[in-house]
């Protein structure tokens, strides 16, 4: 430093809010509200059916869905298992092939003129109404019918945004690049990919949510019988309607479950990102 | 390789009878006109004019970023473009264009890194400390004022040693306190490292202050309407921004701009 003068504007970086999430107390501020509201949610539900005396088949008590979710765990967890893997097959199948092709279109404009009018008339398509054809596409035991449907759900919101996240680049940052010379690789690597990761992301977090409920709709339209869609299906039709629930609420924890992969995946990934930071400052 | 270049006496900067439209037919822009241009090694040369005049495309001509239209335009002997390939220029930009992802270091290793140079010399380190910012070399972007990350930019644009520096109204979004103190740290780099510099402003007393000649722009067509060395010595100080002299350039410069060529 050169004295005084010189520093004056070097003394003060841009400060970001800080918030504690440290500590009990810091969980308990942060996480507090919606755990009150989730259990005493549960409390009225109880208390409103109790109440008025309504019936299974309509609602049943939060109560008597964890009981039967027990009673049935090692069933509700094989079918449960059968149907995660549907899903995370497509997902994977579906966000790697977005993710190329978003590469693809973004490094060839000839690419992009000929690939994107396809990709955005696919989203056109109401996939799920190709399920059941899909299903006799492959043998009726393999799960890679449920796969190839949740891929194609999958892959749209991925290709898109990661294709927009490629070219939403600062223009005086391409120049940057090309005063050094960069090669178009050099500058996929330093650039584009970088600022693509939170518009992946982003799909990526709406992908695994459709992964589970394209999975279990899939499985409505016939197929094996041990996942998780059979099983709503065939308690359903049983009036076992507790049962039925309990399957809802696994299929939820893990829907629940994979988004929170993504987000630590995200997280890791980019903690540089503005929408991170505060948590980065603890 | 930047050493020798200024050695063989060639002008750094040679644009003759250079133009640059903009699209073509009923909707073409003609940014640029008939612009004669030579800039000497060691230079400080400031462009001005209102907005409109062409300076920042001149400048970007100058770093092969576009493509002229008619004429010629030369830096250190050789096509601009070859310039470019050859890496002879830095650029910073009115934004500081810095990576998000990246630390200080490594944001000022980035040219290094494309060019394929070896990353464990100490060469960011020292363009930090050139720029006073050793001690935030960790830091990331967004943790520093926007006067640091102009200067993280500088060092960035000078990592890997070009005989020429690009500014293209570099302190433009920074406050006036910090402006002058910026003005201050240019003309100590500009000193300690014999860089030519060609500085783009629409500031009449940074142009005066900082520069060695001032090369006034007018606009529609853009074109160069007068050339004005500043003839005021170095180094220049606060004081130097309180003395007549300058007093009086700053005055020419703003009558240059008021006149039509």
């Amino acid at each position: 430093m050169n004295g005084p003068t010189s520093s004056h504007d070097l003394s003060q970086p841009t400060a970001d809010t800080r918030r504690s999430t440290k500590g009990v107390r810091g969980l308990l501020g942060k996480y507090g509200p919606a755990m009150a509201l989730f259990l005493g949610g549960l409390v009225v539900w109880e208390a409103v059916v109790r109440m008025f005396d309504i019936q299974a088949f309509v609602l049943p008590k939060p109560s008597e869905i964890f009981q039967r979710l027990l009673d049935q765990w090692d069933v509700i967890a094989g079918v449960t298992g059968n149907t995660l893997l549907e899903a995370i097959g497509g997902l994977v199948g579906g966000t790697v092939s977005g993710v190329a092709i978003a590469l693809v279109t973004v490094r060839w404009s000839a690419a992009r003129d000929g690939i994107m009018p396809f990709a955005i008339a696919t989203n056109a398509i109401p996939i799920i109404a190709l399920a059941p054809i899909v299903n006799n596409m492959f043998p009726i035991t393999s799960p890679v019918s449920k796969m190839t449907t949740v891929a194609i759900v999958v892959f749209f919101p991925v290709m898109i945004n990661t294709a927009r996240g490629l070219t939403e680049v600062d223009a005086s940052e391409l120049e940057l690049m090309r005063s050094y010379a960069a090669k178009p690789s050099q500058i996929f690597k330093r650039v584009r990919i970088p600022h693509a990761l939170p518009y992946f992301f982003s799909a990526l977090k709406v992908a695994t949510t459709l992964s589970i409920i394209v999975a279990i709709v899939a499985e409505y339209f016939g197929g094996p019988q041990d996942v998780l869609g059979q099983y709503i299906l065939t308690k359903a039709s049983l009036f076992v309607y507790p049962d039925a629930w309990a399957a809802i609420v696994v299929a939820s924890l893990i829907g629940i479950g994979l988004y929170g992969v993504v987000l630590v995946a995200e997280r890791v990934s980019m903690s540089w990102h503005v929408s991170l930071r505060a948590l980065d400052e603890n | 390789m930047s050493s020798d270049q200024r050695s063989t006496m060639k002008p750094v900067v040679e644009a003759r009878d250079l133009g640059k439209t903009f699209g073509t037919g009923s909707d073409a822009v003609e940014a640029l006109r008939d612009v004669d241009l030579t800039i000497d090694a060691g230079e400080f040369v400031s462009l001005i004019g209102p907005s409109g005049c062409g300076k920042s495309t001149l400048l970007r001509l100058i770093g092969d970023l576009v493509r002229p239209t008619t004429g010629s335009i030369a830096i250190n002997g050789k096509a601009a473009e070859q310039a470019r390939l050859d890496r002879d220029y830095g650029i910073v930009f009115q934004k500081a264009t810095l990576l998000d992802w990246r630390t200080v270091t490594e944001n000022v290793q980035l040219p290094l890194e494309i060019m394929g140079e070896d990353l464990r010399s100490d060469k960011a380190a020292e363009m930090l400390d050139l720029v006073q910012l050793g001690e935030f070399r960790d830091h990331y972007p967004w943790q520093l004022s926007g006067g640091m990350q102009q200067r993280v930019a500088i060092a960035r644009a000078l990592a890997f040693s070009p005989s020429l520096l690009l500014m293209d109204e570099p302190f433009g979004a920074l406050d006036e306190m910090t402006r002058e103190l910026m003005q201050q740290e240019v003309l100590r780099i500009w000193h300690q490292t014999k860089t030519t510099v060609v500085f783009v402003t629409h500031s009449i007393p940074e142009a005066v202050f900082l520069s060695t000649r001032v090369v006034v722009m007018s606009a529609r067509p853009g074109q160069i309407s007068q050339q004005l060395e500043t003839a005021l010595p170095h180094p220049r100080t606060e004081d130097t921004r309180e003395s007549p002299a300058y007093y009086d350039k700053v005055t020419e410069v703003r009558e240059a701009l008021r006149q039509r060529p």
